[in-house]
């Protein structure tokens, strides 16, 4: 591609996840401000592109053109992009390559990417009520195929069976999890820390996933700052951190095409992974820290081997290790993951970007030993598609 | 009062509370909405099939109306194998969607070596909770669900529906 610039993440901010006592767009406005707090020399005139990335806009999952009413409640006026995702949960990670690709291409310079989910409603079956909407409807979700829990655990069930992996391995994913966000106040189940025992006796869920095997569903807002590095260097004077290489992969929309031998091989992950890696001249040795989608401890485990930071089948040990503490060989999800700052779809992978953001620049709460290359990772719905972004200090030549 | 409250609420208005338009559990399936009514019109009659593609011979599942390798719209209906074996199978008792019986049982199902689909996560029906195991055979089975009203001109129609899932071989 014909590159006039490199696009770089400036910086960003969330609302407090949670259950939370506001809309969407009270949300919105509240990360679009802990974004300017970030950044205090970025102007809403300046933003001149919007990419709003939400999968059931609060109570009205059925509200449409929703990305013009965003602009009007941040005082934006766009002149290169104003439009909506609903990549259910890479929302905002979609956000984010697409952003890259606008500014690098030079349609558009400085691009708020923000992302939002209001799950808790008045009555508890209101929050699931559009669910048979986010899988393949007339053939999966006819089925009863709703939120992710029984798909997953069977995904779990499978991976123990083939590999051997033990409910105390995902255990160490929770408790990993649960205590990097006991430090971040932005996190649902700050301040909490979890121990091996309260995991491993937690009430089943969907078994052999217990209670803290699993994310919370979340209110939640995030917002970030995708410009060109000319633009970057007006607004901020940390170290620039440049999205180095992409990758997003769908193979299926209904279980029939599932990619995998069975379950618990997710080959499109592996391939959207390899095209990010490509892009970003990198390889999975090279990744210092990394933000992935925790939805499910197994998830975490099964990522770890297809992302090739570990063999295949290794992944239970791997994350047994310790690899994923400070210090450890490789730190995951640093600011809590989905599991402990909980997951509003379209807000999570600005989340997760955010926190790389502040890994590369050195100022994260849980900061990684001079990491130089992060990757954030996302699957969608009941794992059809994988979304990579990998960052880096310095740019692609 | 109560009425009222119960169709606002559940159903949509208009409709004397009688479906969701939005949270439909089933498919359109009637010829004035879906081209591939063929499918359920075959399993009316206890067929499960799908279409193949006589320039290419991919048999894709869903069905289509073009083939997904060659983009061709030369298809036929061909049958699929109606039994499979459970490969692993979850049950829902606090998780199933609005409008799904609980426990609500799902099985990932394996197809015989030859058969053009290889796995499909399905329903299992017609089974008990804790009696569902590991490489049980289970089979296709075809019923009712819900009709719904189409309005052709001034009139309105009421359209039958079916749906399938699986059931364990006794």
């Amino acid at each position: 591609m014909a590159r006039n610039t490199h696009a770089v993440i400036v910086g960003g901010g969330t609302s407090k996840f949670g259950v939370r006592e506001a809309t969407l767009f009270d949300m919105v406005q509240e990360a679009a401000k802990a974004c300017s707090d970030d950044i205090p020399a970025l102007k809403p005139r300046d933003i001149d592109g919007l990419l709003f990335c939400s999968t059931k806009v609060g109570r009205h999952s059925n509200a449409l053109n929703t990305a013009p009413l965003i602009a009007h409640r941040l005082g934006l006026k766009p002149t290169s992009i104003c439009t909506r995702l609903d990549t259910l949960c890479a929302g905002s990670n979609t956000g984010i390559i697409l952003a890259k690709g606008l500014v690098e291409s030079g349609i558009a310079e400085v691009v708020l990417v923000t992302g939002a989910e209001k799950s808790y409603l008045p009555q508890r079956w209101e929050t699931n009520y559009t669910e048979l909407a986010v899988n393949d409807h007339d053939w999966d979700s006819a089925m009863g195929l709703g939120v992710p829990p029984p798909f997953f655990a069977m995904i779990a069930k499978m991976h123990m069976k083939r590999y051997g992996t033990t409910k105390e391995q995902m255990a160490h994913v929770s408790v990993a999890n649960y205590n990097y966000g006991s430090t971040n106040p932005k996190a649902h189940f700050y301040p909490k820390t979890l121990t091996m025992e309260e995991a491993l006796e937690a009430r089943l869920i969907a078994d052999p996933f217990g209670l803290f095997d699993c994310c919370p569903l979340t209110d939640g807002a995030s917002a970030v700052i995708i410009a060109s590095e000319e633009r970057a260097r007006e607004m901020s004077e940390r170290p620039l951190v440049y999205i180095r290489g992409t990758g997003q992969h769908a193979t299926h929309s209904m279980s029939a095409g599932w990619p995998g031998e069975t379950l618990a091989e997710w080959p499109h992950l592996k391939k959207a992974a390899e095209v990010a890696y490509k892009n970003a001249r990198v390889t999975p040795k090279d990744i210092d820290v990394a933000q992935v989608h925790d939805c499910f401890t197994i998830s975490e485990i099964i990522e770890m081997e297809e992302l090739g930071f570990c063999e295949k089948g290794e992944g239970g040990a791997y994350v047994a290790s310790g690899a994923l503490n400070l210090g450890g060989k490789r730190p995951i999800n640093t600011d809590g993951g989905l599991i402990s700052c909980g997951h509003p779809f379209g807000a999570s992978g600005a989340r997760q970007s955010l926190e790389l953001c502040k890994q590369l620049q050195g100022r994260a709460i849980n900061q990684a030993k001079n990491p130089k290359f992060a990757l954030a990772h996302n699957l969608s719905g009941a794992c059809a598609q994988h979304t990579v972004v990998i960052y880096g200090t310095e740019p692609v030549e | 009062m109560a009425e009222l409250q119960e169709a606002t609420i559940v159903g949509t208005p208009a409709l004397d509370g009688r479906y969701i338009t939005e949270m439909d559990m089933w498919p359109l399936e009637c010829p004035e909405f879906n081209r591939l009514y063929q499918f359920y019109d075959n399993l009316r009659e206890g067929r499960f099939t799908t279409t193949k593609c006589q320039k290419c011979g991919h048999i894709a599942f869903p069905p289509g109306v073009i083939c997904p390798k060659c983009w061709s719209e030369e298809l036929e209906w061909v049958d699929l194998p109606q039994r499979a074996k459970v490969v692993t199978f979850t049950e829902t008792q606090a998780g199933a969607p609005i409008g799904f019986p609980r426990p609500l049982i799902m099985a990932w199902l394996g197809f015989d070596k030859d058969s053009p689909i290889k796995h499909l996560l399905v329903r299992i029906v017609n089974c008990t909770e804790g009696e569902l195991k590991e490489g049980d055979e289970v089979r296709l089975v075809v019923f009712e669900v819900p009709s719904h009203p189409i309005e052709v001109k001034k009139e309105t129609k009421i359209c039958d529906r079916v749906y399938y899932a699986f059931e364990p071989v006794k």
